[in-house]
């Protein structure tokens, strides 16, 4: 197949478009249009594409222009919520990241250094104190008062950790 | 654009960009999803300036990526698995001659090659003006179109010997 293109392609295309074919055209166009199969092809083709055009359009049934501009309201909306909300979720998984890696870092300085801090807390709360507070705790078993005030602390640290989590999630839904 | 810009727009574009969707794509029933798919991606973006003209080609561009998507997804979904007389069934249209006669030649055309002379020789459309709305090369174009139109003519003189041959 060879591509080569008729002089006269252009000024057929233009009366094609125009409307102008083949009354509107001189005689010599319409006879090198008889001879010429290029340009044959081109009236043939853009007839029955035009035809076929305005009989889709005249039968096309289309939906309410309204309908459509409600939904892409709608959907703006949403995209520019996404957008607004993306920096909080950053924010908020940025914290979490920093809250357990400190976390992590806490445990394992004191896990190395003998959990020191410990032992000055159980001298900042006298057991008698602690007995107040829990008064099923046997007041004067040194070790066994640190134990139970790490476990005590380390509960309700995890008690509010568990708050916050909750608090996120249901905030987020 | 505010609401009743948009309407205006609406009435005035949308059978055409159905009747395009709808030849290049050969199922009605997607052409009016990605019709509104299309309208939906048009509003939520910015628009281009000047004017009305500008809006269509902008529209028929984003049509046009909404059925080069569809077409990328597999196999199964694509319209070259769907025969010829499921189409005409599903297609609601009036059957006068020129749709009775493009119809079978477009159902043998290639994807590209209906969406070039759709938008070519329906909407009428410079070779540069489908470049923008495709992303082809207007060079590239100009032969994938002389040698679709090539095709299709065979295809359409074949079936107007066979409806003569058969009246």
């Amino acid at each position: 197949m060879t591509f080569r293109t008729c002089p006269y392609e252009k000024e057929l295309t233009q009366a094609l478009k125009s409307g102008h074919w083949p009354k509107g055209c001189g005689p010599e166009l319409r006879a090198h249009v008889d001879a010429c199969g290029n340009c044959s092809d081109l009236v043939l083709v853009t007839q029955t594409f035009q035809d076929a055009q305005s009989e889709s359009e005249r039968a096309a049934l289309c939906g309410s222009p309204s309908l459509l501009w409600w939904r892409a309201q709608l959907r703006r909306r949403n995209a520019a919520t996404e957008r607004v909300s993306r920096p909080i979720t950053i924010a908020q998984t940025f914290a979490w990241v920093v809250t357990v890696f400190v976390g992590v870092v806490f445990v394992a300085s004191q896990y190395r250094h003998g959990l020191q801090w410990a032992s000055w807390w159980s001298e900042l709360v006298p057991p008698r104190a602690l007995h107040l507070l829990l008064p099923t705790l046997p007041i004067g078993s040194g070790q066994g008062d640190t134990n139970l005030l790490l476990l005590i602390s380390g509960c309700g640290v995890l008690a509010l950790l568990s708050a916050l989590v909750v608090y996120l999630a249901s905030e987020k839904s | 654009m505010d609401s009743d810009a948009f309407a205006g727009f609406y009435q005035r574009s949308a059978p055409a960009l159905r009747a395009y969707l709808a030849r290049a794509s050969g199922n009605p029933a997607l052409a009016d999803d990605l019709m509104q798919e299309s309208y939906l991606r048009f509003l939520c973006a910015s628009h281009p300036e000047g004017g009305e003209v500008n809006y269509r080609r902008y529209l028929y561009r984003i049509a046009t990526n909404l059925l080069r998507d569809h077409w990328r997804r597999p196999r199964a979904a694509c319209i070259e698995d769907v025969p010829e007389r499921l189409l005409a069934a599903r297609d609601g249209l009036s059957r006068i001659d020129s749709q009775a006669i493009l119809d079978p030649a477009l159902a043998r055309m290639r994807p590209r090659e209906r969406q070039l002379l759709w938008l070519a020789h329906a909407e009428g459309y410079s070779h540069r003006e489908i470049s923008e709305i495709t992303g082809l090369n207007a060079a590239g174009i100009r032969l994938l179109l002389f040698r679709a139109r090539r095709k299709i003519a065979r295809l359409l003189r074949k079936q107007i010997d066979a409806d003569r041959r058969k009246a």
